[in-house]
């Protein structure tokens, strides 16, 4: 993803929720490992779900399509393309900047 | 204070519009729930359908923001209950998912959503619909609460008509009941207790008194009897010329239904007083009110004809209070033995007379009967 891809732009009467918001993203890194550690599929594809649910309305586009890319891989039971999401999600949240507008 | 809490904190101004966010994702209910408080709505949260369905069965909400793919009970059970109670079917629910495809949109209009969301949500639009249906519910509660104004008018009313005929408790108990409460039952047989009130020798002067004045004097006379009767809840069951007869025990049981005789004879007797001297000051006759009182098995029913029924008490117990009426003085309360007996540690024993077995016209065999002048 290119820098600009890791730039956010998040509306500021949201700033103060945005702490949480992004701790959950990383209990959620952890959460989507753990499940393909496992080959816990279905539990992939709900995370993917819920991650394509919430990412947009935020203002953060890229978790809602990382979230759709995990919700397919899971359906498809596709573990390198997984793998790759989900490494790509935990780049992307290492790296984000946000500015609030 | 909870994630939720935090986020709807700047809700300065939140009107009584309770919105119910049924999500298992933390931050989506707190983004809308941010969104929501800021249009001055309660707002509150359930993670997984089971949980919503006990919310809302406890505290209805007005509005519902429904998630469907949830662990557990999903957000179109969660639609079915709500839509199939009559208790919850009015209640708004506005489907919320990330689902795209036509089909679970199908689903959740035959399900009876009330309006849909894509997650993402966009805030416009979730503001749009869920205003939209803020002044659908808001016009709603209008005409419900003018609907119930109405028919608590309408109820007043019939209540107001009602008590004029039987005590105000009474109709104030069948309005409460459904159907046509204590008189839509076959007739029975029941123990009662029977009062007949006449004014003494009124019969004979009304052809002497000029007719309005007639119709005045019984007015007067009939509100003290009425006034007498309903105070210790005695039905009224017949107004014929200036004789009134009370039931008690029925259509409703009053273990104390003696004694309620005995007061309201008494009631009226000492009501009648300032009446009777009224009269007397504007040169009116010389009467007084008789009572006759007596307890037994009776039949209560609806009595008559297809077109026209009255609610009525017929039996050895009112037949022997009318008697014991007839031969009553002004003034005086006679009352039959058993009737007695149950009111005896009430009564003033220098006001009572034991008359003895007394044969009473029309009945076989003679009746212990007392008297108490008053």
């Amino acid at each position: 993803m290119s820098a600009a891809g890791h730039k956010v732009v998040v509306a500021k009467d949201l700033e103060d929720l945005i702490p949480v918001f992004l701790k959950n993203r990383h209990k959620e890194v952890d959460t989507l490992r753990v499940a393909l550690a496992s080959a816990d599929f279905e539990q992939l594809r709900q995370l993917g779900h819920r991650m394509k649910g919430v990412g947009n309305s935020y203002g953060f586009d890229a978790v809602s399509a990382i979230g759709k890319q995990i919700e397919d891989g899971a359906r498809s039971g596709d573990r390198a393309s997984l793998e790759a999401s989900i490494a790509g999600y935990a780049e992307y949240l290492a790296k984000v900047e946000i500015a609030y507008e | 204070m909870s994630d939720l809490a935090a986020a709807t904190r700047p809700a300065a101004q939140q009107t009584s519009f309770r919105v119910l966010i049924v999500d298992d994702d933390p931050d989506t209910v707190v983004f809308l729930g941010r969104l929501l408080a800021r249009e001055g709505m309660k707002v509150e949260a359930e993670y997984d359908g089971a949980g919503a369905l006990a919310h809302i069965a406890a505290a209805p909400p007005d509005l519902v923001l429904l998630d469907v793919l949830m662990p557990g009970v999903s957000g179109f059970d969660v639609c079915r209950r709500l839509k199939n109670d009559p208790l919850t079917a009015l209640i708004p629910v506005v489907l919320v998912t990330s689902l795209e495809d036509h089909a679970s949109r199908v689903c959740g209009i035959e399900l009876g959503a009330d309006d849909f969301l894509s997650k993402p949500v966009n805030r416009e639009e979730l503001l749009a619909r869920v205003n939209s249906l803020r002044r659908l519910h808001q016009t709603r509660r209008e005409l419900e609460s003018r609907r119930l104004a109405a028919e608590i008018q309408r109820k007043e009313a019939m209540r107001r008509t009602f008590a004029r005929y039987i005590s105000p408790r009474l109709a104030d108990r069948i309005m409460a009941e459904s159907g046509d409460g204590p008189f839509e039952s076959e007739a029975q047989r029941i123990n009662v207790v029977a009062l007949f009130a006449d004014l003494r020798g009124f019969t004979r002067l009304t052809e002497t008194l000029e007719v309005g004045r007639v119709v005045d004097m019984l007015n007067e006379y009939f509100t003290v009897l009425t006034d007498a009767a309903y105070r210790h809840e005695g039905t009224i069951f017949g107004m014929a010329g200036d004789c009134l007869l009370v039931g008690f025990n029925v259509p409703f049981a009053q273990p104390d239904a003696a004694l309620r005789a005995w007061r309201t004879a008494r009631a009226m007797i000492g009501g009648f007083s300032p009446v009777l001297d009224r009269w007397l000051h504007r040169g009116g006759p010389s009467t007084g009110v008789g009572i006759g009182i007596a307890s037994g098995e009776a039949i209560i029913g609806n009595i008559g004809s297809p077109h026209h029924m009255s609610y009525t008490i017929i039996g050895d117990a009112v037949n022997t209070a009318a008697r014991l009426m007839e031969t009553a003085r002004a003034s005086e309360v006679l009352v039959a033995g058993p009737a007695y007996e149950a009111i005896r540690e009430a009564v003033a024993a220098e006001r009572v007379e034991a008359r003895g077995e007394v044969a009473l016209r029309g009945k076989g065999g003679a009746t212990p009967v007392y008297s108490i002048s008053l």
